[in-house]
């Protein structure tokens, strides 16, 4: 009987109920069906004891450093580095685009925070270069993927919570997906830039320009270096290096690069606050709803009717990636994280999975699926920075999402991309 | 239809306040939680002893900082749904639906208040944080400092509860609003941009 809450869950998410609500209507409606009024209340005390958790901290602090950085004005210099390094290339402008990502990716592990940072300063200078505004929107979108896939990342801590996995091995593991989809994106740049002519972005920079480039972007780049060397080395944890990232974003904005002020830290402390919140709650809700995924046995029979499928594991990996890119196309990545990991996590590890693994399957799969239609938060974020339509946006994406679903498979079917990092690391 | 809309005007300014004191508050205790575990790190790894209280004061401000400012987010659109559904049903179906939903979301929460003030008040409450102390002159109101009173758990678990409180007063709020655009819709806008709007920001974790 207890098994229907999922079912049910699924007509809630289906008809619009928001999914922290979601997560806790369907559980307990059939608790209370079942008989089981006493364990709505253990519902409450795990969305509470779920929230209440101090390695769930590092959520609010990235996302606090992450808007100190923005604010202060930091990607301007990390656009003006990548420039100084490839604006001199046939699409030079549009290499810039997916290489600031992925330098942005090492300060802010946000999608959403890298297209509306990246989209506003580059697509007009795109355009201005005579690219046409799709083509402008749909790489920034594309490439604002690799936020939440090389470290830090939102996605991969609440991952790493909800599922007991360790933070430095997800955010090891991810580095190499990361670097994959930009070097995959850079390629199809590329193959457009001979094919259809584009424009070179600026005169190659001498070496002691870029140098000049990459002194002014010094101190930003240095924030990866402390949050993962810090974590590595063992001298934070990455609730820890969270806090000194923020403090290291607020030093160098006010007194380095001195391009945030005092007045900008109330805006600043309500924006991460608020998005924390709601992360934070989801979270909760998803430790409650978890407890009813055990208590109802799903992943036992998840992973029964699975296997009357196939018992070929490469094929259920392939199946599985189809779901969560179907997954993916209609629901943002942290919450289908939450409802997914701990009802298909469980069944896969079962299957011999290695489970930081199936973690990176499963958190570049449903990033990418932040830039599908029709329902993909960044095309929509692009949208809204470039002033033009969703649709457009979408089929101008097609070709690097073309590329990112032959990264998924790549990840998918080579664990050694994922895990040779952490495992050199010492953290497998 | 009149009353309808002065009781929304009147729920709305109560909000107004009570979401703008839980921001104002919330903004320290996100700050208070970058100070505190610095002043760990600093402890530890500076001055080699750690000490025992700030992950747990850390804590005790994250909790109240959701409580506080989660309800700001719902009441923007915040809290994360699929709305594919809305662009498909006709409009009045779509609105009369909304309203279903909301109810369905305050059910919840009016479930879980009540769990939430049993818990608040109950055994787990009464239990005291493991490092938490304030002086004893904040509870008794005596001007003394030399003694110290150990924080019971209930003043953390509040902040669950009086998040779910105020969730309950913006739910309430936003179902009169849909009730009153039943019988006097806006002006339309274009959903792109309502999607846009909608909580975007609020997705940070993406």
């Amino acid at each position: 009987m207890l098994i229907w809450f999922l079912p049910v869950f699924l007509v809630f998410l289906m008809i619009g109920l928001p999914v922290f609500f979601a997560l806790l209507a369907a559980p307990g409606a059939l608790l209370f069906l079942n008989g089981q009024e006493r364990d709505i209340t253990l519902l409450y005390r795990n969305l509470y004891n779920g929230m209440d958790s101090f390695p769930l901290m590092a959520i609010p602090f990235f996302m606090l450093a992450g808007e100190l950085m923005n604010r202060g004005g930091i990607t301007a210099r990390l656009v003006e580095f990548s420039q100084a390094l490839m604006g001199h290339l046939r699409g030079g402008l549009a290499h810039v685009n997916v290489l600031s990502s992925m330098l942005f990716a090492g300060l802010s592990g946000s999608a959403v925070a890298d297209t509306s940072a990246l989209g506003s300063m580059l697509v007009p200078a795109m355009e201005k270069q005579g690219y046409t505004r799709r083509f402008a929107a749909a790489i920034t979108a594309a490439s604002s993927v690799i936020g939440p896939i090389i470290p830090p990342s939102g996605i991969m801590i609440i991952y790493a919570y909800v599922m007991g996995e360790s933070v430095a091995a997800l955010f090891l593991a991810g580095i190499v997906p990361g670097v994959l989809i930009g070097s995959g994106l850079m390629l199809m740049v590329k193959f457009m830039a001979d094919r259809y002519d584009f424009p070179v972005a600026t005169e190659r920079y001498t070496w002691r320009q870029r140098g000049g480039a990459g002194l002014k972007a010094f101190f930003p780049l240095l924030t990866p270096v402390i949050i993962l060397g810090g974590i590595l080395g063992g001298v934070f944890t990455p609730t820890e290096a969270a806090a000194v990232a923020v403090a290291y974003a607020l030093f160098i904005g006010l007194f380095v690069i001195r391009t945030l002020s005092f007045r900008d830290l109330p805006d600043v402390l309500t924006r991460a606050g608020l998005t924390s919140s709601v992360v934070l709650l989801l979270v909760g809700a998803a430790m409650s709803f978890k407890t009813v995924v055990s208590l109802s046995h799903a992943p036992e029979q998840l992973a029964a009717f699975i296997l009357t499928l196939t018992e070929n594991p490469l094929l259920l990996l392939f199946l599985i990636n189809l779901l969560l890119f179907l997954v993916g196309m209609f629901l943002d990545a942290g919450p289908a994280i939450i409802i997914l990991g701990p009802i298909l996590g469980p069944v896969f590890i079962q299957l011999g999975v290695e489970p930081v693994h199936f973690a990176i399957i499963m958190c570049v799969n449903l990033t990418v699926g932040l830039a599908t239609p029709p329902m993909g938060l960044v095309l929509f974020v692009a949208a809204a920075v470039s002033r033009e339509r969703v649709t457009t946006i979408a089929r101008a994406i097609l070709p690097f999402l073309a590329i990112e679903i032959l990264v998924i498979l790549l990840i998918t079917f080579i664990p050694a991309l994922s895990l040779t990092v952490p495992r050199l690391a010492g953290f497998l | 239809m009149k009353l309808l809309q002065t009781v929304l005007r009147g729920l709305a300014a109560i909000n107004d306040v009570l979401l703008s004191v839980g921001r104002v508050v919330g903004v320290f205790a996100i700050s208070i939680m970058v100070i505190v575990i610095l002043i760990q790190v600093y402890c530890r790894y500076i001055l080699g002893s750690a000490l025992p209280w700030p992950d747990e004061a850390a804590r005790f401000c994250m909790l109240w900082m959701t409580g506080l400012m989660a309800p700001t987010a719902l009441r923007n659109g915040g809290f994360v749904a699929i709305d594919t559904i809305d662009v498909l049903l006709p409009n009045l179906v779509s609105r009369l639906l909304q309203i279903v939903l909301l109810l369905v979301s305050l059910t919840v929460l009016i479930i879980a208040v009540q769990i939430g003030y049993k818990e608040v008040t109950g055994l787990g409450g009464r239990f005291a944080t493991a490092s938490l102390y304030v002086p004893q002159s904040l509870v008794s109101g005596s001007l003394t400092i030399d003694q110290w009173y150990r924080v019971p758990r209930s003043w953390m678990m509040t902040s669950l509860l009086v998040g779910i409180a105020m969730l309950i007063l913006v739910n309430i709020e936003l179902i009169l609003g849909r009730v009153v655009h039943l019988f006097d819709p806006p002006e339309e806008t274009d959903p792109a941009d309502v999607i846009v709007t909608q909580g975007a920001e609020s997705r940070g974790a993406e």
